[in-house]
């Protein structure tokens, strides 16, 4: 369904007038830009290279940085949800929970150890607000992980709420190694293609660094103003 | 329209802000640290100077074809069914506001921080609408239950100390633990969540509109924006008609240069691109999505000399350096938009009879020309203002008047300034002593106010270095 | 080298020493200066303060004055960028541009000449004592000259120089700006004041006789015993 467009006709031929000629609707293309320092940051790093990138800039950010392979993730993020105080959890309805060995953790060993665990599922509607709003940790998959600002970039949409990870105290970002790129003008780049080849772009993608802060009070960063107090990131080096 | 705010004219506010001693040390408290963090993060990009060229670049392009891109953006947030209003003035944009908020009879409203909201007065219009509206950024917040104004545009509590804060939280909203900013910061996470999570409708600003895919980005760290966004279940995001880039490429170019600049943050830890409603079936975002796109006078700066200032992305940068910021404040200028962007701002959309003052507030240090992410050449927009009030606006004082145009006399004159230059050592002999002016007349009046002044030498220059020529060998 | 002197109305007026220091610094290293006799002001007072016709005559008098030199040296950053504008605002005047671009290519301030045309960084002068340096915003900001001054103090032999603290922020002057808005300005110098202070030199020194005459007229005010001296007075110095 098609959304309602009001007063363009004039404010456009006015702003165009301003400009000194006659209103533009297509044709304009980008330019070639003179200055492209962005493609050099982090150009010629390795896998190995982001992943130490993103160690290092983890610690600016006020975010506990973890490595493990596959095998391990189950673990790791057990330990992790324990540091937190334990659940309730909360997760999205996303294959690659059980792609990375960890749908035993979900539906058995946390519910047998009395560990909530919630289930983003968009049949529940609107009470997956609530169900996150209880939870102590939220845990999701990075789609692009951007190694220099230590960023986990997040499309969601259907089974993968927007509001999951802010609701809760506790963050946690699970990173396929695979998923690094130096910096957001790789993302960029990659939303675009994925755009020209027809997919329509999601409804909202996150860009999350870090748990949620603020320096409003005397400039001094108190952190879990409305989002998680903290936040972990769980490399996954194998795949 | 009111970007205004404060009572009584410049110099009073002046006064008054000058004897805000908590202020002061805020806020030069506050400009040594967030400068000294942005030329950090500056220095470890590298590059800092193409990075800045190419923000100017980008922002020049789409300024230059500002029509074009409003409405490739208008049709790809139809297509995904979002609706667009474009608000010619600030009336028709909090008027559409309150229209949509009484079709959904909404009650309230939760609002993450935009400067171009409270540029057009939105609150009230909600308000008169039956609406209560709550401001969920924690700067915005603190004001809303003071019933004060920003003084920053990234920082907009800046002046306030800890304990100002705890006071008016327990007197407001019994509150009853410490200063300690955690303690507060967790008592207004624990009041404000209930809030998100009861709001009819959320209201947001826009950081950056995406004209290729239809898109608006927030940028936040404290992630209320995302909160206001995704449970309500209608989002109305305004924007500045200016805030717009081509594609998710400059986007990032342009968010990168801002957290840094503003923040000295590599990237701040909420930057959140929403496009359109929820679509169908997703459990958590609106219903309903509006973009109201304002101009409110922006128009009237394109295609003009001023047309520079509608690059700013709104980092405060400028206002982190200016030296009369630093002692003056933000209340000072009396209106939202303070320090240097806002004393090239304000007069344009506020005019000159309100704000005549705030182009010659301003020793024309560059530092704001120097600091700007975008390159807006903000000292020379404050020297074009002084020239349109002298020429164009004829507000300069009638004294200043002739006295330029004596000056300008003398200075292309050798007879005249050979005459008042002659003169000038026992013109005002009678006002020297021991070399010095301690109390000078005319214009030598302020400036002996506070200083010595240097009385003319007996000998000129010109003098000695003429005497000294009819005495040399050639 | 033939060198034309564009001594300033400050100079000319208030402060005939930076003068002669400056002559006869220029005729140590070599050069043959001359003095223009029309010259009055670059036009800064009035021009800032927005009054551009009222200015022009007095840009158009100091255009002709130089004409035939060769290379135009001022003991003033500010002074030295007011003829970098004078293009700028001749814009479009087929007559006044190209003198002015003329006039604007062959303008240099004292210590820039000296070290990037005359290729010199120590002129052979000595002063004992304790000093800080004021690095006036036109001359930097504006006019781009930030080493050079700090080259040659840092060659003048007894001279123990010392960082200013505070350094990029401005003093107040600002021409007009100093008298316009007073009780700023006042805020200004005073925290310029105690910045100079904290160094515990003896002397402050600086390129400009605009911050020069604010800074040291506050600290004369103030009994304060810290000597200001323009930068031409201190290289000319040789014993």
């Amino acid at each position: 369904m098609t959304g309602m467009i009001q007063n363009r006709t004039s404010f456009l031929e006015n702003i165009a007038e301003k400009l000194g000629r006659n209103p533009i609707t297509k044709g304009v293309h980008r330019p070639s830009y003179k200055h492209t320092p962005q493609y050099e940051v982090l150009k010629t790093a390795t896998r190995d290279e982001l992943v130490s990138v993103l160690a290092s800039q983890c610690s600016n950010i006020h975010v506990q940085f973890m490595e493990t392979t596959a095998d391990h993730l189950a673990e790791q993020v057990k330990t992790a949800v324990r540091s937190y105080g334990g659940g309730p959890v909360s997760v999205w309805k996303d294959e690659r929970y059980a792609e990375y060995g960890l749908t035993d953790l979900v539906e058995k060993e946390w519910p047998h150890e009395q560990t909530l665990v919630h289930v983003w599922n968009d049949d529940l509607g609107e009470e997956n607000i609530r169900l996150s709003e209880k939870a102590n940790v939220s845990i999701v998959f990075s789609d692009i992980t951007l190694a220099e600002s230590g960023t986990v970039v997040l499309f969601t949409g259907k089974n993968k709420g927007r509001s999951m990870t802010l609701l809760p105290k506790h963050f946690i970002a699970l990173i396929p190694q695979s998923t690094l790129v130096p910096r957001m003008t790789q993302a960029a780049q990659i939303i675009r293609e994925k755009i020209k080849k027809g997919e329509a772009v999601p409804s909202c993608i996150q860009f999350i660094t870090g748990p949620s802060n603020s320096a409003d009070i005397e400039l001094s960063t108190v952190y879990g103003v409305h989002g998680p107090v903290k936040a972990t990131y769980i490399v996954i080096s194998d795949r | 329209m009111s970007i205004k705010i404060g009572v009584g004219d410049f110099k009073e506010r002046v006064h008054e802000e000058l004897n805000n001693e908590f202020m002061r040390g805020a806020v030069r408290g506050a400009q040594e640290r967030l400068r000294i963090k942005r030329l950090d993060e500056a220095e470890q990009l590298g590059n800092w100077e193409e990075w800045r060229s190419l923000g100017e670049e980008i922002r020049q392009h789409v300024l230059n074809h500002l029509d074009y891109y409003l409405y490739e953006l208008s049709e790809n947030v139809a297509k995904r069914g979002g609706h667009v209003f474009f608000a010619r003035t600030s009336e028709e944009a909090s008027q559409y506001v309150k229209e949509v908020v009484q079709k959904k009879k909404a009650k309230k409203v939760v609002k993450s921080k935009s400067m171009v909201t409270e540029e057009i007065n939105l609150n009230s219009y909600l308000e008169e609408a039956g609406c209560e509206v709550i401001e969920t950024d924690l700067g915005e917040y603190i004001l809303q239950v003071d019933e004060d104004h920003p003084s920053h545009i990234v920082a907009p509590a800046l002046h306030k100390n800890k304990n100002q804060i705890r006071e008016v939280f327990k007197e407001k909203l019994h509150y009853s633990n410490t200063e300690k900013p955690e303690e507060i910061t967790a008592f207004v996470r624990k009041h404000l969540r209930n809030e998100f999570l009861t709001a009819d409708v959320g209201i947001t600003g826009c950081n950056f509109a995406i004209a290729e895919t239809g898109s608006i980005t927030l940028v936040t760290n404290e992630g209320n924006a995302d909160l206001v966004m995704s449970i309500p279940k209608t989002h109305i995001a305004v924007m500045g008609m200016e805030r717009i880039v081509p594609t998710f490429e400059e986007m990032e170019v342009l968010v990168s240069l801002l957290c840094r600049s503003a923040v000295g943050h590599k990237l701040t830890s909420y930057v959140t691109a929403i496009t359109g409603p929820r679509e169908e079936g997703e459990a958590d975002g609106p219903e309903e999505f509006h973009l109201v796109i304002v101009d409110n006078g922006r128009s009237d700066i394109l295609g003009t000399e001023f047309q520079p200032v509608l690059q700013c992305i709104r980092c405060a940068a400028c206002i982190n350096v200016c030296p009369v910021y630093r002692h003056i404040g933000g209340h000072s200028y009396g209106s939202i938009y303070p320090g240097p962007i806002g004393a090239v701002l304000s007069p344009l959309l506020g005019g000159y009879e309100e704000y005549k003052e705030l182009p010659y507030a301003s020793s024309l240090c560059g530092a704001c020309t120097e600091a700007c992410p975008v390159k807006i050449p903000l000292h020379e927009l404050l020297l074009k203002h002084r020239q349109v009030i002298v020429e164009r606006e004829g507000k300069a004082p009638f004294s200043e008047k002739i006295m330029m145009k004596a000056f300008g006399l003398g200075a292309s004159s050798d007879m005249l300034y050979g005459l008042g230059s002659r003169a000038a050592h026992s013109a005002l002999k009678p006002f020297t002593k021991n070399a010095r002016i301690s109390k000078g007349p005319g214009p030598l009046k302020a400036w002996t106010k506070i200083r010595e002044f240097p009385a003319p030498e007996k000998e000129r220059f010109r003098d000695w270095f003429k005497n000294r020529e009819g005495g040399k060998q050639s | 080298m033939k060198v034309s002197l564009f001594v300033t109305c400050l100079v000319d007026l208030f402060k005939t020493n930076v003068g002669k220091a400056t002559v006869e610094l220029l005729e140590h290293l070599g050069c043959e200066v001359d003095f223009p006799e029309s010259q009055i002001c670059c036009g800064q007072p009035s021009y800032n303060s927005g009054y551009v016709e009222e200015t022009k005559d007095a840009m158009k008098h100091m255009i002709k004055t130089f004409e035939h030199s060769e290379y135009v040296v001022a003991p003033s950053g500010s002074c030295a960028f007011m003829f970098k504008e004078y293009p700028h605002i001749f814009k479009d005047d087929p007559i006044w541009e190209p003198k002015a671009r003329e006039l604007a290519d062959k303008t240099y301030e004292l210590t820039q000449f000296i070290v990037e045309v005359l290729g010199v960084e120590d002129v052979g002068a000595k002063m004992e004592g304790k000093a800080t340096y004021h690095t006036s915003c036109h001359m930097t900001r504006l006019l781009g000259v930030k080493e050079a001054p700090i080259k040659l103090l840092r060659n003048v032999k007894g001279l123990e120089f010392t960082p200013l603290p505070g350094a990029h922020l401005c003093c107040g002057f600002g021409g007009t700006f100093s008298v316009k808005m007073g009780p700023i300005s006042e805020q200004m110098v005073d925290e310029k004041v105690s910045n100079v202070e904290s160094t515990g030199a003896d002397y402050l020194i600086s390129a400009d006789c605009g911050c020069l005459m604010n800074i040291g007229g506050r600290m004369e005010r103030q009994g304060k015993p810290i000597r200001v001296m323009h930068i031409a007075e201190v290289l000319n110095h040789r014993g």
